[in-house]
C-alpha cells in the first residue's frame, strides 16, 4: 500500500467520523426541538378522542407509549432501538415507522427522480441554447420567462394548474398517486405525476439553466474558443464539445448538491397534491408530533444533505486536488441561494 | 453592456409607495365587510372584487403588501446580519473552529425548515409579522454565511489586515473597515434575492396554515384562500394577489441581477 492510498483512507475515515458526529448532533437537536414543539402526541394516536380521555387514561396511555419519562431517557431508548434497526411505532398510523416509510418512499423517489432528470435534461439544453444565442431575442425572451416561472411560489403554481387542468378542463387528476384500485398500473401513476412533476421542474429549471448559461457565457470569453473557431469548428460544436467539457466539473458538483434541494422541493408539492410520499409524511408528523416518524424522516433528509454535500466535495477534489481542505463544494460551483 | 433595470425599479417603487400610503389610497378598511357585495367579480365599486366575506380585495392588497414587504425586508436583514458575523468569525478562525462552525451551518441546513419554523413560532407564541420574519431570517442565513466565509478566508490573510490587528484593532473594527467593504458586493445579490425568497416562504407558510393569524392580512394569506376559490371558482381571489406578488418578486430579482452582473464584460469569442 503506497502513500496516496494511506492518505485517501485517512481522509475518508475523517469524513465518515465527521458525518457520524453531525448525524448524532442532528438527532439530538431534532429530538429536543420536537419535544418543545406544541401539539399533543396522544392526539395523533387517538385522533380527536384524545381530548375526551380522563386524567388516569391519559397517564396510562402516556406510560404505554413511554411518553412519561424524561427527555434524556427517551432519547437514550430511541438511540438503542435505532442501532438495533428498530425505528419505533408511528403514533398516527399505529404501524412500525419502517413499514409506513417503506410504503411511501418509492412514491417520493419516483416523483423527485423524474423531476430531477427532467430538470437537468432541460437545464443543460436551455443553458446551451441561451449561451449560443447570447443577448439575442430568443435568449432574452427565455431569460424573462425563466425569471417569472422561478418566482412563482410552488404552491401557487400548483393551485393554478389544478384550477386550470383539473377543475375547469378536467383532463388531469388533482391529487393522489393513483386512482382507486389502480396502484399497480404504471400508466396511471405517471398520469398522476404529470402535474406535480411539472410544478417541480418549472420551479427549479431556470435556476440551474441560468447558472449553466452564465458559466458557458463566461467560458466563451476564453482564448481557446478563438482557436477552435480558427480551426473551423462550428459554434454549436465549440459550445457542446469544448465549453461543456470545461464546465462539467462545476455542473457535476451542482448536480450533487441539488439532490436534497429538489427532494426538499417535493415536500410542498406533495402536500398540495396530497401525494402520499415522504413530504406529506414529514409535514404531518411535524404538525401532530408523531415523534418516531419525525425522527426517522429527519434522519433520512439529514443524511441525504450530508452525503450529497460530501459527494460534491469528493468530486471536486478528484477533479482538482488543490481543492482539498481549502474550499467547500458550494463555493466552487458558485452555488448561491 | 449593463442595462439599468429602470422598469423594475419604477414598478417596485410604485408598489411600495401604494402599500405605504394604504390608509390614504384604500377605498375601504381592509377588515370592513360589505354584506351586500359578497364574492363579487372585479369591476364596479370594487376594482379587484370582493371575497366571500365581502371584504374589498384592493384594500386588502394594499394593507397586505405592508406585511409582505416588511417580512421580506426584515427576514433578509436578519439573515444578512447573522451571515456576515457568523461567516466572518468562521473565516478568521483557525481550521478546527472553522470546520466546526461550517459543520453546524450544514447541520442547520439539514433540519427541515418547516420543523425549525414550527418550533420558532411556538417560542414566540402568537404569530405576528415580526415573529414570522425572524423565523424565516433565522432559518435562511446558512448559504450566505458560506459565501462570506470563503471571501473572508481569501482576504483574511492579507497584510493590511495583519497590520490593522498588530496596531490593536479589534475584530469588530476589522470586520467593519476591512472585511465588509471587500465582500459586500458578493453578498449584496444574495441579500436582495433573500427578500424575495422570504416573501415566497411567508406565502407558503400561510398556505400550510402556519402563517400570520387570521386578522392580519398579507399577500401570502390572501393567496392561500384556496378552498374558497376551488369551491366557488372565484379565480380573482388568488390570481390577483398572486400576480402582484410575482410582479414584485420579478422586479426584486431583476434588481438583484443588476447588482450581481459584472460591468464591462469582455466580448464573446464565439
Amino acid at each position: 500500500m503506497n502513500e496516496t492510498w494511506k492518505k485517501r483512507i485517512k481522509y475518508a475515515a475523517a469524513m465518515l467520523i465527521r458525518m457520524a458526529v453531525l448525524m448524532t448532533l442532528l438527532s439530538i437537536i431534532i429530538f429536543v426541538i420536537a419535544d418543545k414543539c406544541p401539539g399533543d402526541p396522544l392526539r395523533s394516536y387517538y385522533g380527536d378522542g384524545a381530548e375526551r380521555l380522563s386524567i388516569e387514561e391519559r397517564q396510562a396511555a402516556e406510560a404505554r407509549l413511554g411518553l412519561d419519562q424524561p427527555l434524556p431517557v427517551r432519547y437514550g431508548r430511541w438511540v438503542k432501538n435505532f442501532v438495533k434497526g428498530d425505528l419505533g411505532l408511528s403514533y398516527k398510523y399505529k404501524q412500525p415507522v419502517s413499514e409506513v416509510i417503506g410504503r411511501m418512499w418509492q412514491n417520493t423517489l419516483a416523483l423527485g427522480g423524474l423531476a430531477y432528470v427532467l430538470t437537468f435534461g432541460f437545464a443543460v439544453w436551455l443553458g446551451k441554447f441561451c449561451a449560443l444565442h447570447e443577448d439575442g431575442v430568443a435568449d432574452r425572451v427565455i431569460c424573462k420567462i425563466g425569471v417569472i416561472s422561478s418566482n412563482i411560489p410552488a404552491f401557487f403554481m400548483a393551485l393554478l394548474l389544478i384550477l386550470i387542468f383539473s377543475v375547469n378542463l378536467r383532463i388531469l387528476p388533482a391529487g393522489g398517486a393513483y386512482s382507486y384500485g389502480m396502484s399497480g398500473s404504471l400508466a396511471d401513476r405517471l398520469y398522476h405525476m404529470v402535474l406535480p412533476v411539472t410544478v417541480l421542474v418549472l420551479e427549479h429549471l431556470w435556476y440551474y439553466a441560468y447558472m449553466i448559461r452564465n458559466k458557458l457565457v463566461e467560458e466563451t470569453r476564453q482564448d481557446y474558443v478563438l482557436l477552435c473557431k480558427a480551426e473551423g469548428m462550428s459554434r454549436k460544436a465549440i459550445i457542446s464539445k469544448s465549453c461543456m467539457r470545461n464546465i462539467l466539473p462545476s455542473l457535476l458538483v451542482m448536480m450533487a448538491i441539488s439532490v436534497p434541494h429538489i427532494l426538499g422541493g417535493t415536500y410542498v408539492v406533495e402536500t398540495v397534491f396530497s401525494y402520499p410520499g415522504l413530504g406529506t409524511l414529514s409535514f404531518e408528523s411535524a404538525m401532530y408530533k408523531d415523534y418516531n416518524m419525525l425522527m426517522a424522516l429527519c434522519m433520512i433528509t439529514g443524511l441525504a444533505v450530508l452525503v450529497f454535500n460530501m459527494m460534491a466535495k469528493v468530486i471536486n477534489e478528484f477533479i482538482d486536488p488543490r481543492m482539498q481542505y481549502e474550499k467547500t463544494a458550494e463555493e466552487v460551483a458558485g452555488y448561491e441561494a | 453592456m449593463k442595462r439599468k433595470p429602470y422598469l423594475s425599479g419604477v414598478i417596485l417603487a410604485v408598489i411600495i409607495l401604494c402599500c405605504l400610503l394604504a390608509n390614504v389610497l384604500a377605498p375601504f378598511e381592509s377588515s370592513q365587510m360589505d354584506t351586500a357585495a359578497v364574492s363579487m367579480a372585479p369591476g364596479g365599486g370594487h376594482i379587484f372584487g370582493t371575497d366571500a366575506m365581502g371584504r374589498d380585495l384592493f384594500s386588502m392588497l394594499l394593507y397586505g403588501g405592508r406585511a409582505s414587504i416588511y417580512i421580506g425586508l426584515m427576514a433578509a436583514a436578519v439573515s444578512a446580519v447573522i451571515a456576515v458575523v457568523y461567516g466572518a468569525v468562521s473565516g478568521m478562525a483557525g481550521r478546527i473552529a472553522d470546520s466546526l462552525m461550517m459543520g453546524f451551518a450544514e447541520l442547520v441546513m439539514s433540519v427541515p425548515a418547516i420543523l425549525l419554523i414550527l418550533f420558532l413560532q411556538a417560542i414566540w407564541g402568537n404569530p405576528s409579522a415580526t415573529s414570522i420574519a425572524l423565523s424565516i431570517g433565522l432559518t435562511g442565513w446558512m448559504n450566505m454565511a458560506k459565501v462570506v466565509r470563503s471571501e473572508v478566508r481569501q482576504i483574511g490573510k492579507s497584510d493590511y489586515i495583519l497590520a490593522a490587528r498588530t496596531m490593536g484593532a479589534d475584530f469588530g473594527y476589522v470586520l467593519k473597515k476591512h472585511l465588509l467593504p471587500n465582500f459586500i458586493s458578493s453578498i449584496m445579490y444574495m441579500v436582495v434575492t433573500a427578500i424575495g425568497q422570504a416573501m415566497i416562504t411567508e406565502s407558503t407558510l400561510s398556505f400550510l396554515g402556519l402563517g400570520l393569524s387570521l386578522t392580519t392580512v398579507s399577500w401570502g394569506s390572501l393567496m392561500s384562500m384556496s378552498e374558497s376559490v376551488l369551491l366557488s371558482n372565484c379565480w380573482w381571489l388568488i390570481v390577483i394577489p398572486g400576480t402582484i406578488l410575482v410582479i414584485t418578486l420579478v422586479c426584486i430579482t431583476q434588481l438583484g441581477e443588476y447588482i450581481r452582473r459584472g460591468n464591462n464584460r469582455l466580448h464573446s469569442n464565439l
